[in-house]
């Protein structure tokens, strides 16, 4: 961390192995195009269970209006399915 | 015509979506599910760019195993997915298990504006609009 509560720019493979299992909240990501999950770098403002990383990144939202979430690990099926009206 | 990438491994199609608000905007991952009327999103980001159920224009409830939980329906000024934007959005805002690991659902009233189609080898969607 290079200031309290902000790492330095990471790839997605830096933050999968530095949070594994976690939701992340992430700023200044640098995106390849606008369509792909792929970026080139970015911050982790949050990590943790998902109240955790959004409480941390919310000291962030004055400096960033512009953030991202998203879990490092597996996307689980659920026991039911995700049938929705 | 757009093409989005997604990991054919995962047991879900995860997609990137954005969302703006009156006070920023958020990326977000949703499941792609042709089995849902509406496209849903989980409530706890949403008053960090600036929305609230007090934005919501109709209560609902959804069904699950462990009974009945309340939802609303609100319109959003923008929202990106697959490479396309639309203006005033209207979410289905509900919650979901934080163990799967995705915040919502691009459901029908997203999909239904394009011609999509899925290359599940490959981990490819191509989309163009209607």
């Amino acid at each position: 961390m290079i200031e309290a509560g902000i790492s330095e720019p990471l790839t997605w493979t830096q933050i999968c192995n530095q949070y594994p299992n976690e939701w992340v909240a992430l700023v200044e990501i640098d995106w390849v195009n606008e369509t792909d999950f792929d970026f080139r770098c970015a911050r982790v403002v949050g990590h943790g269970t998902r109240r955790q990383q959004y409480e941390q990144a919310r000291a962030w939202s004055s400096r960033y209006t512009s953030m991202g979430h998203f879990y490092t690990g597996r996307v689980r099926t659920p026991m039911t399915p995700l049938l929705f009206p | 015509m757009k093409v989005t990438r997604f990991d054919p491994n995962d047991t879900l199609i995860i997609v990137t979506a954005r969302i703006w608000g009156p006070h920023g905007d958020k990326h977000l991952s949703l499941a792609l599910d042709t089995a849902a009327t509406q496209t849903h999103v989980v409530p706890e980001f949403l008053d960090e760019i600036g929305y609230g159920p007090q934005h919501g224009d109709q209560i609902t409830s959804v069904t699950s195993a462990i009974g009945n939980e309340p939802g609303y329906m609100m319109p959003v000024s923008r929202f990106s997915a697959l490479g396309f934007t639309l203006t005033d959005f209207r979410l289905h805002v509900h919650d979901l298990p934080e163990t799967l690991g995705i915040q919502g659902l691009l459901g029908l009233s997203f999909l239904r504006q394009f011609d999509y189609e899925i290359r599940s080898a490959e981990g490819r969607i191509l989309t163009s609009r209607i």
